[in-house]
């Protein structure tokens, strides 16, 4: 495989990787499967955009601007679809389809307000190419693992050291053990909602070097990260990145050989391939002590 | 005031069954208390009254003077984890693990304070002396342990906080007769000069000459209750 | 016409209110079939009012005359306002009724969440558009094949479901439609640039196109669509697989461990949704002579899925319901653009956080919550044993009998304070004669009880000896022996039998 599909390979799987571990997170720790991440997406793009157009083109602020809209745009869904009714009957559809209606009233106020129009970020790392021997990496590309491999090293590191992250990891596996030795699921699902979107604005900003910003930015990253998530069986964070690389290089494999428009196709064949052998995805197979 | 806990007038139930009719009963600072009774009258619905998950409760409950009991008509659990902060320390019935987990992990999620999360390292040593088995076992994922080695972690976790009041559902439950009795004699090194401790267990041979007194529970009521250890006939 | 009125507050939740009609003159109910089956027209049955014992007929099920009332104004509506926008506003709610209504058999009956129904319409419009446009097929075959090509993308889709956890599954078909998608945007054959396909056979004649008389014949067929699926609904979901699957949904271990096949009767019940979506794709088709990339675009997936939660998942009545309400908004705020897919996502929310079983599910929400209030604070007062619950309360004829309880406990415990150790030593003194107050009530009580495991002295010979027995309350049947202790002295063996009923008291 040539460079330039390796180097796409590994920039897709960071992408789809971050997606999918917040998605991962929130499903298992809250039992919510959020379809608004699409929309978290989407915004942070445009608070990306809006703060480069009024506060300055560097790097810093556009990335920053993008990480804070979407920690913002969790805390809302924090409000709306969590708050009032994770303790009614009948939640996990319930915070789906509040999701979803946010998704969509979201969207289309975006749409509303910038009209369809792509609009572009600037180049966060700026856009020189590097050369290390025998490969070829524009700094967007070098920047976007770097980062993305740094924060999930950061994330993962203090989810597993931390109180906080301890706290985390413990409602995820049992929310009643949880309460039991003193953990809020409250300020849990506060902390989880506002990290993962703080990530999928990460996510955003990084995916823009390659595409524009526009109201349906969010969709097809939507569809992958859950995707991902699925293939590497919610609640698996080791799963979520097995899962990105597969589907990060299948897409680029696909695209520079086959072309764009069966990228989808071919993922889909192999997700359904491995869904009908493993159910549950990828994390049945890493983690054999798990019991239901 | 040398009450660890006051429970007065207190019934619970969940939806339209009612569990519990009208308990009063009051624990003293370092008393080791055993709750017997049979299943299913009313051990573990204290316990879960208490800890607030059960959905609806009438009367008071205090715990060193502060106020956990209360009307809840929302669902249970959420003041739950504000009462395991105020210092009570529920290992559940069947235990509520963190199946993923490794044992240090666990026991490091009990030391829910700020002053326990700092000290964490020498109150699990604490731990490990009294259950001398989970020290080869700390990087286990807890889903690997046996029955007995399970309980001896949901017990460490509660031990590892500051916790003034300790209530300990069926510690035998499921366990081979000598780990069971491995299990009582390491809760009776837990040392109580601030706090509690109420023991449920159908068992009653295992509290013998362990607990200070006992009380029966009955249908839901208190029925009985011993301060010497001769098993009175008719309580049950 | 009787209405009930609402009972005292010892009953858990409250009667329903039916309608009663008198029978003329007293006679017996003559019931009616519908043709061919052996279904009455309307379910209910006719009883003797206990009340003033007169013959009526109480109406089980109101919900077909909302039915028949709410399509006949649906129909006639339209009409009566006549406006071509109106018209076209209506095919919209008549079309999308249809799907949603395949949908709610799906995702209700089935239990299937499948996100994919609109992408099956898509697929079967485009391929029998294709169709027509190329090979000259004619409208009538568009429609079977559009139903052909639903059957087998049914049996595509659904073959996966059953193996595939429900979420993923729904995460999957969401897949597939942008999958759709972007293969339709950029593909030649199925008429990318033109945004769609154009020039399909249609069942409206060519000078009527785009005027009035076309619409208005599109409406009814459109509302003709509608009913069709409307009766494969009740079909499926009225007759044996939504019956099987209503086990299933409660418990599928209970449904296993009767012997129904659920999986099997979730893939039928897909794929004949399916083939019905298939049929409604090739009515779109032949409609609007084409089909366009819209149809695949997760918008209208949303928009449809806003209509089935609005309007409450799990019955026909929500799915038309629902749909009606969106296209309503829909229409009337048309002129300020994408406001209204954000007005109608806004309801979706509320329903969802507030409302959960939609629009109509309101009442039923409403009535438990009621009922469950009301039953916890009737735990927290309720006293154990004794009286009888309210549970129970309703299950007794005989009112009366909760007040003798009532009374009877409340007698129960004054009488448990008076017996004393020196009450009972008075009655060994002296069981026959004046006593004190107390001992006489006591005695009384006990005297007056009913025969029913009532300890009563026997005479074995009379004067000499006596023993304990308990009488059983049945005619023909002999008392039975309560112990073994034979007493010579008849002032003993009383006071035995008078300790027997204390002990009894003391642990009722």
């Amino acid at each position: 495989m040539d460079m330039f599909t390796l180097m796409s390979g590994l920039q897709l799987t960071c992408i789809y990787g971050i997606l999918a571990i917040g998605v991962s997170i929130i499903w298992s720790s809250l039992g919510m499967l959020n379809l608004a991440h699409g929309f978290t997406f989407a915004v942070s793009g445009y608070g990306a955009w809006w703060a480069a157009t009024t506060l300055g083109n560097s790097g810093w602020i556009v990335l920053g601007a993008g990480v804070a809209t979407g920690g913002l745009v969790g805390l809302c869904i924090y409000f709306v679809a969590f708050l009032y009714i994770y303790d009614k009957p009948n939640y996990p559809i319930r915070a789906l389809i509040a999701t979803m209606a946010i998704n969509m009233v979201g969207v289309q106020t975006l749409m509303w307000l910038f009209g369809p129009r792509m609009k572009s970020l600037p180049k966060v790392f700026g856009s020189g190419v590097v050369r290390l021997g025998e490969v070829v990496m524009t700094y967007g590309q070098m920047g976007t693992i770097i980062c993305s491999v740094g924060t999930l090293g950061a994330l993962l590191t203090w989810l597993g050291l931390s109180r906080r992250g301890l706290e985390i990891r413990a409602v995820m596996q049992n929310r009643e053990g949880a309460a039991l030795v003193g953990i809020s699921l409250r300020t849990t699902a506060l902390w989880v909602l506002v990290l993962t979107g703080a990530l999928a604005g990460l996510a955003a900003v990084l995916l823009s070097q390659t595409f524009f910003v526009n109201p349906y930015a969010g969709l097809q990253p939507l569809i992958k990260g859950l995707i991902v998530a699925l293939l590497g069986g919610l609640g698996s964070i080791g799963g979520a990145m097995i899962g990105a690389l597969i589907i990060g290089f299948a897409e680029a494999l696909t695209a520079s050989y086959l072309g764009g428009q069966y990228v989808l196709m071919v993922q889909f064949g192999m997700i359904i391939a491995i869904l009908l052998i493993r159910p549950r995805g990828i994390a049945g197979l890493l983690d054999e002590s798990r019991e239901e | 005031m040398s009450e660890v806990l006051s429970v007065s007038g207190v019934s619970a139930g969940y939806g339209s069954l009612r569990v519990l009719h009208d308990i009063s009963l009051s624990i003293n600072r370092g008393e080791r208390v055993g709750l017997v009774g049979l299943n299913g009258h009313g051990k573990s619905t204290l316990f879960r009254t208490i800890t607030g998950l059960v959905d609806w409760q009438n009367g008071s409950i205090t715990l060193n003077g502060v106020q956990i009991g209360g009307k809840r008509t929302h669902g249970p659990g959420l003041k739950t984890h504000w009462i395991a902060r105020q210092g009570v320390a529920l290992m559940p019935q069947g235990d509520a693990m963190f199946i993923g987990l490794t044992v240090r992990q666990h026991l490091d999620a009990g030391a829910f304070t700020r002053l326990a999360w700092s000290e964490r390292h020498d109150r699990r040593e604490k731990i490990l002396e009294i259950f001398p088995p989970l020290r080869k076992l700390l990087n286990q994922p807890v889903g690997k342990l046996s029955g007995g080695e399970r309980r001896m972690v949901t017990l460490g976790r509660g031990l590892m906080g500051d916790v003034k009041l300790y209530l300990v559902d069926e510690p035998s439950l499921g366990l081979a007769p000598k780990i069971s009795r491995a299990v009582i004699d390491a809760l009776m090194k837990v040392e109580l000069t601030e706090g509690a401790m109420v023991i449920a267990e159908q068992n009653l041979q295992l509290l013998e000459g362990c607990v200070d007194r006992l009380i029966g529970i009955h249908g839901g009521e208190i029925k009985g209750a011993a301060d010497s250890l001769s098993l009175q006939s008719g309580m049950i | 016409m009787d209405k009930k009125k609402p009972s005292d507050n010892t009953l858990v939740g409250r009667r329903r209110w039916l309608p009663r009609f008198i029978l003329a003159g007293n006679r017996t109910l003559h019931r009616r079939y519908i043709p061919f089956t052996r279904r009455t027209w309307f379910q209910g049955y006719a009883e003797v009012n206990p009340r003033n014992l007169v013959r009526e007929y109480k109406l089980d099920d109101k919900r077909p005359w909302f039915w028949i009332v709410g399509l006949v104004l649906a129909f006639i509506i339209p009409m009566v306002i006549g406006t071509n926008l109106v018209y076209t506003a209506a095919i919209t709610f008549a079309m999308y009724s249809a799907i949603n209504l395949m949908w709610m058999l799906v995702i209700g009956t089935a239990g299937i969440f499948s996100l994919a129904t609109l992408a099956v319409v898509g697929v079967s419009a485009y391929l029998t558009a294709w169709l027509s446009i190329d090979f000259g097929i004619t409208w009538p075959m568009m429609l079977i094949l559009g139903a052909l090509i639903g059957l087998v993308v049914g049996v595509i889709i659904g073959l996966p479901a059953l193996r595939i956890d429900g979420l993923y599954f729904a995460l999957l078909t969401m897949g597939m439609v942008e999958l759709c998608r972007v293969y339709v945007v950029s593909s030649k054959v199925f008429g990318a640039a033109q945004g769609g396909l154009y020039g399909a056979d249609t069942f409206i004649p060519a000078d009527w196109q785009f005027q009035t008389p076309g619409l208005v014949l599109g409406y009814v067929a459109a509302f003709c669509l509608m009913l069709l699926m409307l009766g494969i609904y009740r079909l499926v979901n009225g007759q044996r697989l939504g019956l099987l699957l209503a086990t299933a949904r409660e418990s599928e271990a209970t449904a296993e461990a009767l012997g129904i096949n659920y999986q099997l009767a979730r893939l039928t019940v897909f794929v004949i949704s399916s083939a019905a979506l298939g049929f409604i794709g090739g009515f779109y088709a032949a409609y609007y002579k084409g089909a366009s990339p819209a149809l695949f675009s997760i918008d209208m997936v949303m928009l449809l899925f806003a209509m089935l939660v609005i309007g409450g998942i799990g019955r026909a009545e929500g799915a038309v319901v629902g749909t009606a309400v969106v296209v309503f908004i829909d229409k009337i705020f048309v002129e300020y653009g994408a406001i209204r897919l954000v007005i109608i996502g806004l309801i979706m929310l509320a329903v969802t956080l507030f409302a959960r079983n939609g629009i109509l599910g309101v009442r039923l929400q409403f009535v438990e919550f009621r009922n469950k209030t009301k039953s916890g604070r009737r735990a927290q007062r309720t006293e154990k044993g004794g009286e009888a619950m309210p549970e129970e309360a309703t299950e007794i004829r005989d009112k009366d009998q909760i007040y003798f309880r009532r009374f009877d406990k409340r007698l129960r415990e004054d009488l448990k304070k008076m017996v004393t150790p020196e009450l009972i030593e008075e009655h060994r003194v002296k069981p026959l004669g004046q006593h004190s107050d107390s001992l006489e009530r006591v005695l009384n009580y006990f005297r007056r009880a009913g025969g029913e495991n009532k300890y009563v002295l026997y005479e074995i010979s009379p004067g000499i000896e006596y023993k304990v027995v308990a009488t059983t309350g049945i005619r023909g049947l002999l008392p039975r022996d309560v112990d073994d202790v034979v007493y010579t002295d008849k002032n003993e063996a009383l006071h035995a039998v008078f300790l027997k009923r204390v002990q009894d008291l003391m642990e009722s």
